[in-house]
């Protein structure tokens, strides 16, 4: 049951209402008809149609065309009847004929069927009839096969765009259930695939050679996976989780802790501390060799969101930096510190040989508790 | 000899687990593949430790080890996930596990997690670590809900300092070695993190019980 049976039943409404006023008209004016007893025949006809066809709209497979012309067929037939009921005179001059609006009935089913276009030649055809049975053309004449056609023209655009709301309130609540769907398939399915890549992982270090680098591809691929699905709720609009992008890091190599609730920041900042983080990341992979590892930790204060990058490897030996620095060859450093200043935060890299590299990002809160 | 009991549902996983751990020297006393499964054999064969996956066909982790956790037995629970999900970890953490690894830590590290687990020292991950200091520091910052409510459970300073620090990566050893404690001590304080947060979560659960009307 769609948004186009309110439509119908609407109809059967008017057709009995119309049939109302006709009888209303007939029990006033039947004294002066030229074939009264066919007057109340007529009514008695119209009366049966509309129980009819009110029986016949209220099943959709049954609203074919066969219906729709029968409907539009019997109604102009009942029309041109009443011409012959009421003598010539007594409708001309624009007088309205017995059956009243009872004749718009069968333009609104078309218009609700079939859009303006139907509801246009529907219009055109009773209109037509009308015309032919006042035989002279008045003001009042064409005033009603005018309304009609308006009616056919509206009533079928406003039950075409019903038809399409619905198509589309469909395919949104069919979409909103499919995505539902794969988001718990995909849950299920990640965690299989991430158990998978874990086993080959496992069995590729126990069997070495060839196949411990294969576990290794597994490995890094797994932690990839595992950044991408990890669920977090999603933040309004110039705001992103921290969290969320540091994960990304994480590899068989890098390990990254954070909070599990999100750590809201403006998304420029987001922007600029995972550029940071990713130099200091690319810093050790170069100063430390393949084999050194590396934690990022983002903690999130109220004061503060501050994010740590941590290395093992061989360290920065003291007055290292200051002659880098003296020799311009302090590229990534400074590319770390004038992002992080941008953000009115401040870096400190503390370093021993032997004890690896600690890059402490902190950037300060502006209103204590809201995004940085 | 430690008694173990495998829970996972992958029996490919399973079997590994279990090959490993015989291997090295425990007695694996069961392998099942559901948590309700879970629940009985632990309540029957009381081992010492349950390795279990967090991703279970019938029943949730936290489930789980609530059920594994209400039972009289002193049985400690080491976690494993495949996807790491963070809610998932820390929520599991707080239900009573003693530690957590994610299924793509080598073997060694698997197995050095187990023995650790077995001795009663909770094992910590840098990750874990972070997702405790994070939720630490959440319940410092929320106002605690409805009357009566339980004080945020607060860590000292020492706490964590040493917590900081095993977030960064450090070993229980460098961190002592790092803050001139004994090994011991930095042992103590991760536990006592860790008991400060179980002990919340039972309190909390009780209050909501209370709350809800039920005995």
């Amino acid at each position: 049951m769609g948004l186009e049976a309110p439509l119908w039943r609407a109809l059967a409404v008017f057709r009995l209402a119309a049939l109302g006023y006709a009888f209303l008209l007939v029990l006033n004016k039947y004294r002066q008809f030229a074939h009264p007893a066919a007057g109340w025949l007529v009514l008695a006809g119209m009366g049966a149609w509309t129980l009819l066809v009110w029986v016949a709209y209220r099943e959709p497979r049954r609203r074919g065309w066969q219906l729709l012309l029968a409907d539009l067929v019997v109604t102009a037939g009942l029309l041109l009847v009443t011409g012959w009921i009421g003598t010539g005179d007594r409708w001309r001059g624009g007088a309205g004929t017995m059956s009243g609006a009872w004749i718009a009935a069968p333009v609104l089913a078309w218009a609700i069927s079939g859009g303006r276009r139907r509801g246009t030649v529907a219009a055109i055809v009773i209109g037509g009839v009308d015309l032919v049975l006042h035989r002279d053309v008045t003001v009042n004449t064409i005033d009603s096969a005018v309304l009609l056609l308006l009616c056919g023209i509206v009533v079928g655009h406003v039950a075409r765009l019903t038809v399409d709301a619905q198509a589309r309130l469909q395919r949104a609540v069919e979409l909103e259930a499919s995505t539902r769907e794969r988001e718990r398939l995909a849950r299920g399915m990640h965690d299989s695939v991430l158990q998978a890549l874990a086993l080959v992982q496992r069995r590729g270090a126990e069997l070495g050679g060839e196949a411990a680098a294969l576990g290794r591809l597994a490995g890094d691929q797994g932690a990839a996976l595992r950044a991408l699905v990890v669920g977090h709720p999603p933040q309004p609009d110039g705001v992103e989780d921290l969290g969320v992008r540091l994960d990304r890091f994480s590899t068989g190599q890098v390990a990254v802790a954070a909070p599990a609730t999100p750590v809201p920041v403006s998304s420029s900042t987001a922007a600029e501390v995972t550029a940071a983080v990713g130099s200091a990341l690319d810093n050790v992979s170069v100063h430390c060799g393949p084999g050194a590892h590396a934690w990022v930790l983002l903690e999130d204060e109220p004061a503060a969101v501050t994010v740590t990058v941590r290395d093992n490897g061989p360290g920065i030996a003291p007055g290292r930096l200051e002659e880098a620095a003296a020799d311009g060859r302090l590229g990534v450093s400074q590319s770390i510190q004038g992002r992080i200043r941008d953000l009115g935060g401040t870096v400190t890299i503390t370093s021993a040989p032997g004890a690896g590299t600690e890059v402490e990002l902190r950037i300060p809160r502006r209103v204590p508790g809201r995004q940085a | 000899m430690t008694r173990v009991v495998v829970v996972d549902d992958h029996p490919m996983w399973r079997e590994g687990v279990a090959r490993d751990l015989t291997e090295a020297g425990y007695d694996v006393v069961a392998a099942v593949g559901e948590g309700t499964q879970a629940a009985r054999v632990c309540a029957a064969l009381r081992p010492d430790v349950v390795v279990l996956d967090l991703q279970l066909p019938d029943l949730s982790g936290v489930e789980v080890i609530t059920r594994l956790v209400a039972g009289e037995s002193k049985v400690r629970i080491l976690v494993l996930s495949a996807s790491g999900e963070h809610q998932d970890v820390l929520d599991a953490v707080k239900a009573g596990a003693c530690g957590y690894l994610v299924k793509s830590a080598r073997r060694e590290e698997f197995l050095e997690a187990v023995q650790r687990t077995a001795e009663g020292d909770p094992v910590f991950t840098a990750g874990l670590a972070g997702l405790v200091l994070g939720e630490f520091r959440r319940l410092a910052t929320t106002p605690a809900t409805g009357t009566g409510g339980a004080a945020a459970p607060r860590l000292t300073e020492r706490e964590t300092e040493v917590l900081r620090l095993v977030a960064k990566g450090l070993s229980y050893r460098e961190v002592a070695e790092r803050l001139q404690l004994s090994h011991r001590t930095v042992q103590n304080h991760v536990q006592n993190t860790l008991g400060k947060l179980h002990l919340h979560n039972r309190v909390e659960l009780v209050r909501y019980a209370i709350e809800q009307g039920l005995e």
